[in-house]
């Protein structure tokens, strides 16, 4: 506990800005994710993208996975790609999470904090909708994501 | 077309090119709007579409002009920001690559680290079909420096493998461009890492 608290501590000064605004272009990045593969941003260039960022000492973030993991098993390989990037900076205690809630998509490691810092995440979770020319088109910050208004614009944004 | 990738740090470009486009959309609105009274004295309708197809050709002329002077910006952009006297690229190339699996080079130049790189599989795969990657253009003075670089990744038996490879460079006056290779050393079933300068 004290350990988490401590990272805590340490993750959040790092990350106190405001995320990308709507209708800007999501920074590219690449991270490693658990699974020991490198994931980048503008790969998914044409898939819309639902962006998590994460920690293991956050509440709503676990409710937030949750979310986007029933999201993942309902629309199957027709729905948005997936991400969750976690800002512990230890590999290890992101994998022990994403193995309890059993995530059906990729976590990322931001072991570093920087693309904490590039997405100037300011609250978490902070979960990003992203459309297919890779723009941010929905923002959730400090709580958990509400499920169906997610559900809707991802719906959205799949019809264009 | 104009990618995104092109109009990148260059705002007014793209503002250029939004001109151009809406440029485009109100000479056919004016088309338009010439032929509605024509319909009704009943000219013919070719004589719009001629109209028509003469803007949207004179739009992809102003196109192509943008796109012939974005690359002239960026290649005189280069030459300000890295000239020749004190150039220095790196590039990264696989050859085969049997016996390693690439996962990240770090580049370090007078021991600081100057790039970080880490592959997605897609950037291997285009590596492996014979892509060159600019992993890093900076400049140098002249003199001498070392350049290293440290490539990591799965080995032989999906072990976990990282090497480094060095290389002393004597810069002068004059561009100098260095090679990063991963190629196969099939006598050692090992993978071979080599730096060196492109006469």
């Amino acid at each position: 506990m004290l350990a988490a608290a401590l990272a805590g501590a340490l993750v959040y000064p790092l990350i106190a800005r405001a995320a990308p605004a709507n209708g800007t272009v999501a920074p590219d990045f690449v991270l490693k994710a658990v699974d020991g593969h490198n994931l980048r941003l503008a790969e998914y260039r044409g898939d819309t993208v639902v962006l998590s960022f994460w920690a293991s000492w956050c509440g709503p973030c676990r409710e937030t996975l949750s979310q986007l993991n029933t999201i993942a098993t309902v629309s199957g390989t027709d729905g948005p790609v997936l991400l969750g990037v976690n800002l512990d900076g230890d590999a290890a205690r992101a994998r022990s999470v994403a193995d309890s809630l059993h995530l059906s998509f990729p976590t990322l490691v931001d072991s570093k904090q920087s693309v904490g810092r590039l997405y100037n995440v300011e609250k978490l979770p902070l979960t990003l909708l992203i459309d297919r020319d890779g723009r941010v088109r929905g923002a959730w910050a400090g709580d958990a994501a509400p499920l169906p208004e997610l559900t809707r614009q991802i719906k959205e944004l799949n019809s264009r | 077309m104009i990618s995104m990738k092109q109009l990148t740090g260059r705002p007014w470009l793209a503002g250029l090119v939004a001109i151009a486009g809406f440029a485009a959309t109100f000479a056919a609105g004016a088309a338009d709007a010439q032929a509605a009274p024509s319909a009704t004295a009943a000219p013919p309708a070719s004589a719009a579409a001629d109209a028509t197809r003469g803007v949207d050709q004179d739009v992809q002329v102003l196109k192509k002009q943008l796109v012939d002077l974005n690359r002239d910006l960026f290649k005189l952009e280069e030459e300000l920001l890295y000239p020749a006297s004190t150039q220095v690229a790196v590039f990264l190339s696989v050859d085969v690559g049997t016996f390693f699996a690439l996962d990240s080079v770090t580049l370090k130049i007078d021991d600081k680290e100057v790039a970080h790189y880490l592959y997605t599989d897609r950037e291997v795969q285009a590596l492996h079909r014979g892509g060159v990657q600019k992993l890093y253009l900076g400049n140098l003075k002249a003199g001498r420096h070392e350049i290293v670089a440290f490539f990591s990744g799965k080995g032989p038996h999906d072990r976990d493998y990282r090497r480094g490879a060095t290389l002393l460079l004597d810069k002068e006056v004059g561009a100098k461009y260095v090679e990063l290779r991963i190629s196969d050393r099939v006598t050692s079933l090992e993978p071979e890492f080599v730096v060196r300068q492109w006469e």
